[in-house]
């Protein structure tokens, strides 16, 4: 079987679909390719920008804040290479920069409005949201569920944790305790932390609880008020005004859940950033695959590239597989969104690394090739730290226009580009950076594709 | 602590350490074990657990029989952590099989008590029918039978036991110095609790250091002198059983080296290298792992398509004999009396043994102990059993009575036999503790509630030693954070301390993880960024971490 399509999108992470909806958006017949769950589905659902450059020990008060200075700091950082386009003054890269990661944050916001993933936040200033283990983390948008409303903004604000008894990805009490030290070592508000559990019984069930079950179970029809009659009596205990949950408040349901407990306990209720498997993580992947739909793009599940075939400096088509047949995509662009080694986009033995769908050149953080890198060499000794692992800053070196290049530097086709996990010189662990950069890339490399195919004839 | 004079301290907590603390105490001496660290944390808690017939030793035919014997014991007094591998031998050539043929009738010579088979030739289809995926071209393989114990259980039960017999087991405490009189005698143990940064001090006169590889510093402390040989060894560990067999085979310099399942796992091992390094600091090196990759891939060429989860590192502390290869310096042990030696009276040392022998090198010091004390009694160790060992447990029933899955179950009895109830128990009145907390082994919580309440563990790390915990494919990137709440809430730790023995437990995971990486690593090391450094900020924490002495320098 045969598809023709005007551009052929491998991988369906946060990069993936904002490019391929970007393309669709603008008339571009779009084919994207899922192999299986992406990384963003294993991802908090908050949506980072930039917390910290490399080795720094102060967050950022803003994305912008952090751009100017990444992007002086490290030329070559993905974010950075969104300035560079020949249109563009020397002196107005930096503001290129900041303007176009702040257009593809209010993107995301319209967009992801009125799906199961709808945000908060601004690109003017980054918000410190709780997670699960009680500490926080400087990220630019939270899913609306995530919430905490004036928690730290009142005198008096009193938070409780809750545990669900028998779900063992979440601690109440470790949590609580350490964000109330958090909160006392800097004197600020809350004051006061609580901590309790209640009963949650999917299938009657009382150990062993899964995120997934239990957000599941939240998603039927009185399943909430359970929850908010067994939280009355610990609310009145310790006079709580805000409620904190492990993010597990429902898949399909889980804003009108958070409401519902609000208007029942009369709290600010909201999700705490968590840890896979994660269901904000979940949402996120699902409302960015119905946005994409909607565009008019079409999503082919459980589709792996293969194989490819390339004329000269133009790739031609790919052979997309799965196990029950190939299909061939003839396309006037591609966009490589694999993703790192989650994602599967780059693999490495003792001996080096390798894209995996084309056999690119992976570079390191440095940009020397990793073909020959020992993986061990390139990682720390210490393993979380500001420093990071190196070996999560590989990937593909890319040009101005989001095109891989070979060694010499020059671009391995005209029609490939490349976005998201998969591109070099950033660890988003340690920057608190990872959607930000792959929608972002992902944005600006479907701008190029679009001019790029408009131009063709 | 009630008493702060003892008939004898033991320092040292590996096999050989616990091993003295338990006859001692059986004995009804008044029993001090001093550890720097944990419960079988060094030199044990590194091999491959394998109670062996000395098969490697066939050079000491006294040797080889002390090994037989303790065999037996063992299987008497431990068998529920023990299992039983059939190891196969594969031979690519004839020069294989001629080289010496004595070691099989040295074998067999006493299969009969161990209840083994006599070693045996197996045909190349006989062989392959055992593990298919040896290599075509193997010509036979010889067939023999051996013991493996866990080792990190059986140091532990020895402590409990030795504890139940009245005994003192103090973990994280460091002898720093001794007190001697002008007769140079020992009269007392000065020693840094490593926990409450207090220094302590008990009085006794007899003193056996069981230290392993830092047996010659216990003896510096002291004003004295043990020369002694400490000699590097590295695993490689996948992620599953990947044979059904063990297999041994020589590696390009001559050097047996074997691949053993184990637990949940599988051991490729070792390597021998003479060391003067701190044993604190050594990690296996790539020479090391390719020169173990390479040559058991002469007879299982597809051995690196399998999952290489980490590598472990440790250090033999040998008889001091020079001019020898490591092979071929003795597997028997030293009782170093160093009151013979002009020495300081009343201080024992320890040089080599084999883990299978250590209940035997207990026994001969304790006897000596004995002696210097005047009160000579009778050793028992060989027929009391450890705890949990009394009768068989039924799988089966436990998991109808108490609705957990026969397998967590089967992994619990491996651990503590009949005790395993004990745990059970918990979860009538907690149903929620029936919740699995580390997958990979597995473990639920009311176990790892039970360790922390009577094992004593101070931190993961010796949780991990006690149950396996984040020993297996994910390496504790889902059981960490889990795991430490647990131990927060159990011993009512701040937030600084939960979060301290999280990067703690991260830490000594990626010592082994780190050395090795390649493959599903590479993604299962991105996820466990992308837990702890992106989501949770510890990257960004202002908590007091002590840097380890493997991450001194960077």
């Amino acid at each position: 079987m045969d598809i023709e399509a005007d551009l052929v999108v491998i991988g369906a992470g946060m990069a993936g679909l904002v490019a391929g909806t970007i393309a669709a958006e603008a008339g571009l017949n779009t084919v994207l390719l899922r192999k299986g769950q992406s990384a963003t589905a294993y991802s908090s659902g908050a949506i980072d920008v930039i917390g910290y450059v490399p080795e720094a020990s102060e967050a950022f008060a803003s994305p912008e804040e952090g751009l100017f200075i990444l992007s002086r700091l490290y030329p070559l950082h993905p974010y950075s290479i969104i300035g560079y386009d020949d249109r563009i003054e020397t002196e107005k890269i930096v503001d290129t920069i900041i303007e176009r990661a702040r257009e593809t944050v209010s993107w995301l916001k319209t967009h992801l409005d009125g799906t199961l993933a709808p945000l908060d936040g601004e690109f003017d200033s980054n918000i410190h949201p709780i997670t699960i283990l009680g500490t926080t983390k400087p990220t630019c948008l939270i899913q609306k569920t995530m919430n905490s409303g004036n928690l730290t903004d009142r005198e008096d604000s009193v938070l409780l944790f809750v545990g669900i008894s028998g779900y063992a990805d979440f601690n109440p009490s470790a949590a609580a305790q350490t964000y109330l030290e958090d909160r006392m070592s800097t004197g600020s508000s809350p004051r006061k932390v609580a901590h309790c559990v209640v009963q949650v019984m999917p299938f009657g069930k009382s150990y062993n609880l899964s995120s997934i079950e239990l957000a599941r179970h939240l998603d039927h029809e009185g399943s909430i008020e359970s929850i908010a009659e067994q939280l009355k009596e610990h609310i009145e205990q310790v006079g709580a005004t805000h409620v904190a949950f492990p993010p597990i408040l429902g898949i399909q349901n889980a804003l009108r859940n958070k409401t519902k407990l609000e208007e029942m306990t009369g709290t600010t209720v909201f999700e705490l950033l968590g840890f896979p498997p994660s269901i904000p993580g979940q949402r996120l992947q699902k409302s960015l695959e119905t946005i994409f739909v909607k565009s008019g793009g079409k999503l082919l599940l459980g589709h792996e590239a293969t194989s490819y075939q390339r004329e000269g400096d133009v790739l031609k088509s790919i052979i997309a597989t799965t196990p029950r047949r190939q299909i061939k995509i003839d396309a006037k662009a591609f966009l490589l969104a694999t993703g790192k080694y989650i994602g599967g986009g780059i693999s490495g033995d003792e001996n080096g690394l390798k894209e995996t769908v084309f056999g690119l050149m992976p570079v390191t953080g440095d940009y020397h090739s990793a073909t020959d890198i020992v993986p061990s060499r390139s990682t720390s000794t210490l393993s979380i730290s500001p420093m990071g692992q190196p070996i999560q800053s590989c990937g593909l070196s890319v040009d101005p226009e989001f095109r891989p290049v070979t060694e010499v530097g020059t671009e391995w086709v005209v029609n490939l580009f490349a976005a998201g996990a998969v591109l070099a010189g950033y660890n988003y662990s340690i920057e608190k950076s990872g959607l930000g950069v792959a929608a972002t890339s992902g944005y600006n490399a479907a701008k190029n594709i679009v001019a790029l195919i408009k131009e063709v004839p | 602590m009630t008493t702060s004079e003892f008939d004898v301290v033991v320092i040292g907590g590996g096999s050989t350490g616990t091993a003295v603390a338990r006859d001692c105490a059986m004995r009804g001496y008044r029993t001090l074990l001093l550890e720097r660290d944990d419960i079988a944390s060094a030199t044990v808690g590194t091999c491959a657990g394998m109670i062996s017939s000395g098969l490697k030793y066939r050079d000491e035919p006294d040797i080889m029989a002390m090994c037989s014997k303790e065999v037996v014991y063992w299987n008497r007094i431990a068998r529920h952590i023990i299992m039983k591998n059939p190891i196969l031998a594969p031979l690519l050539d004839l020069s294989d099989a001629a080289s010496d043929s004595s070691y099989m009738d040295s074998y067999s010579e006493h299969v009969g008590e161990r209840e083994v088979p006599p070693m045996m030739f197996l045909t190349p289809d006989d062989s392959l029918e055992l593990e298919p995926m040896l290599h075509p071209d193997i010509i036979a393989s010889v067939y023999y039978e051996e013991y493996f114990i866990d080792p990190f259980r059986l140091c532990l039960l020895q402590a409990l036991d030795a504890r139940n017999h009245g005994a003192v087991i103090r973990t994280y405490c460091e002898v720093i110095d001794f007190e001697v009189n002008d007769n140079d005698e020992i009269e007392g143990v000065v020693f840094y609790n490593r926990v409450s940064g207090a220094t302590e001090d008990v009085k006794t006169k007899v003193v056996v250091n069981a230290a392993g590889p830092w047996a010659h510093k216990v003896a510096k402390s002291a004003d004295d002198k043990l020369p002694i040989r400490l000699n590097k060894g590295a695993h490689v560990i996948f992620d599953r059983r990947i044979v059904n067999v063990g297999l041994t085979v020589k590696a390009i310099d001559g050097r047996w080296i074997y691949l053993f399942p184990h637990e949940n796992t599988t051991l490729l091992g070792t390597t021998a290298l003479d060391t003067w390094e701190d044993p604190d600091t050594l990690v296996a090196s790539f020479d090391e792992i390719e020169y173990l990759l390479q040559s058991m891939e002469t007879v299982l060429p597809s051995i690196r398509e399998a999952r290489i989860i980490r590598t472990m590192t440790g250090v033999r502390p040998l008889v001091p004999e020079w001019k020898v290869p490591e092979g071929k310096v003795t597997r028997g042990y030293e009782i170093v009396d160093h009151s013979e030696k002009q020495g300081k009276k009343g201080l024992i040392s320890f040089l080599g043994g084999k883990l299978v022998t250590c209940r035997h090198m207990a026994e001969a010091v304790t006897d000596l102990v004995g002696k210097k004390l005047g009160k000579e009694v009778a050793c028992t160790t060989h027929e009391k059993p450890l705890p949990g060992n009394e009768v068989d447990v039924d799988i089966i029933a436990l998991s109808k009575e108490y609705g957990i899955s026969l397998h967590a179950l089967e992994r619990m009895r491996a651990r503590r036999g009949t005790e395993m109830v004990k745990v059970l128990e918990h979860t009538k009145e907690h149903p929620e503790w029936k919740t699995t907390i580390c997958t990979c082994e597995p473990i639920i919580e009311a176990e790892i509630r039970v360790a922390i309440r009577e094992e004593f563990p101070q931190t993961l790390n010796d949780i991990r030693r006690r149950i396996r915990l984040g020993t297996g494919p994910c390496q504790g990137t889902f059981c960490t954070y889990k795991a430490a709440a647990i131990l927060a809430e159990e011993l009512d730790l701040s937030g600084d301390d939960f979060l301290v023995d999280i990067l703690d437990f991260r830490a000594e995971r990626w010592k082994g993880i780190r050395q090795s990486m390649r493959g599903e690593q590479l993604a299962q090391e991105e996820l466990a960024q992308g837990m702890y450094a992106c989501v949770g900020n510890l990257d960004q924490s202002d908590v007091d971490y002590d840097l380890k002495p493997w991450e001194e320098g960077c």
